[in-house]
């Protein structure tokens, strides 16, 4: 018997769990909540989520005993994977949040405080919803296309050496709202928070 | 100050929620408050909830007004769960929050930030605590204040506001974001309920001196009261209860004023 595609959503004990179950099953997929590595061995996609400050999350994670199991699924099996917020955060090479706390470097860069890169004073964190800007076709949403995310951080992506920014946003500078290396999707925003916006974007990456 | 950026500006419903007794069972309850004294029954807050959704609200807040431990409020976890599940969009919960362990509990449920308002005061040390440990973003500082007749001045007051913490409003706000504060949720019990129109001169003392965003609360009776409260105020985002509960009046419609007013909103999703 074929079993059912299942996305597995990644418990680390650092995320916003239950809003990406919702989520997910809003869209109609199946979910399951993965913490060992034999849990991956049904599921179709895989989600990151990640709430929290860049330090705790990093550590919670390599806790968790999944690392390598989920750079088997990135990099040798080449299945899709979606970081969400932190869990975006979580594949540069570093993070300047709460001092410098060493990434997971799956797609290179490092995360800074949005002021840093600000010519003008905004209000951080950066809470609320945003126009995204896509530069690629992503699923069922196309190049060129601005829509309106939910936003809720303080750090964001900078140079994603190893990955195609996909989208980006301004918040007093421009930053990186999406990136995709391969079937690796890391997106800055929150899809499951996002209403139908963020549903598109979930569908598109269950379709990948 | 120049603020450069496509941020929408946030039209907020909340959510007031009180335990209600019905004979030997228990059920929280949407409730609407005038000066944070008299209270009105509106019904199911997990129906409301949907129904602002899809009315396209750009978030929820959600504050429990019993002041119960939220640990020990297991309907009112409940009902954060429900709505967690039932709607697809930000949801900011307090109320009865004092320690990390009810920050964890209250984001576990679905809930995206937490705010604190008491137990803040009491213990400042709070917010740095839950800013190191679940990120600045998430921490909300509720500030309720009131005119105090022998200061000449409004202060902050704790307890549901029924007690003068002799804090002063803006000090307290500069504070509470040195400790870690993402957000401040600054509330007015002197016009809660009257639709009489937003405090805008605290609420730019505030924004003025803070680098956080500010969300405003208390006195909305018109679309342009939010309007205001966007231009004069410079709030981020204005939350309302008995505007959107009681009125013939919906978020989307106020979204079509504040938009009309030039101010940046979300039109559609």
């Amino acid at each position: 018997m074929i079993s059912l595609p299942v996305v597995g959503i990644v418990d680390y004990s650092s995320g916003n769990i239950r809003s990406v179950i919702n989520a997910i099953e809003s869209v109609g997929s199946k979910t399951k909540l993965v913490k060992a590595p034999d849990q991956l061995k049904d599921c179709s996609h895989l989600i990151l989520p990640g709430v929290g400050a860049f330090g705790y999350c990093a550590d919670q994670l390599r806790a968790s005993g999944m690392l390598p199991a989920l750079e088997n699924w990135v990099f040798q099996e080449s299945k899709p994977l979606l970081g969400i917020c932190v869990g975006m955060q979580l594949m540069a090479s570093f993070s300047e949040e709460q001092g410098i706390h060493e990434g997971l470097s799956w797609i290179g860069g490092s995360v800074k405080k949005l002021e840093k890169c600000l010519e003008s004073n905004v209000r951080v964190p950066h809470v609320g919803w945003n126009d995204v800007v896509f530069k690629e076709d992503f699923g069922q949403i196309k190049s060129g296309e601005v829509i309106a995310f939910y936003f809720d951080h303080s750090f964001a992506y900078q140079n994603p050496e190893l990955g195609k920014e996909l989208a980006f946003c301004w918040h007093g500078c421009q930053f990186t709202a999406v990136i995709k290396r391969e079937n690796i999707v890391a997106v800055q925003f929150h899809p499951e928070k996002s209403q139908s916006a963020g549903m598109k974007f979930l569908k598109s990456f269950l379709a990948l | 100050m120049t603020f450069l950026s496509t941020l929408k500006k946030r039209i907020i419903p909340k959510l007031l929620i009180r335990n209600k007794v019905y004979g030997k069972q228990t059920r929280p309850i949407l409730v609407v408050t005038k000066n944070y004294k008299e209270v009105f029954e509106v019904g199911d807050p997990v129906s409301q909830a949907m129904i602002y959704e899809a009315q396209l609200a750009d978030e929820l807040f959600v504050l429990n007004i019993d002041s119960l431990p939220i640990s020990q409020d297991l309907q009112l976890l409940h009902i954060i769960e429900k709505l967690a599940s039932e709607t697809f969009m930000p949801l900011a919960v307090g109320g009865g929050v004092s320690n990390l362990d009810d920050f964890a509990l209250v984001l576990g449920k679905g809930a995206d930030k937490v705010s604190i308002n008491t137990a803040a005061v009491n213990d400042p040390s709070l917010i740095s605590r839950a800013a190191e440990r679940f990120g600045s973003q998430c921490v909300v500082v509720s500030i309720d204040h009131r005119f105090d007749v022998s200061q000449n001045r409004d202060m902050v007051f704790t307890h549901r506001a029924s007690r003068n913490s002799n804090l002063d409003v803006v000090e307290w706000a500069k504070n509470a974001v040195v400790a870690g504060a993402g957000e401040i949720l600054l509330s007015d019990a002197d016009s809660d309920g009257f639709g009489k129109g937003l405090n805008l001169d605290l609420a730019r003392a505030v924004t003025d001196v803070v680098d956080v965003p500010v969300i405003i609360s208390g006195g909305c009776g018109t679309a342009q009261h939010f309007v205001e409260g966007f231009e004069i105020g410079k709030a981020e985002g204005i939350a309302a209860g008995t505007f959107f509960c009681f009125r013939d009046q919906n978020p989307m419609e106020t979204r079509a004023h504040v938009r009309n007013a030039g101010i940046p909103i979300r039109i559609e999703t």
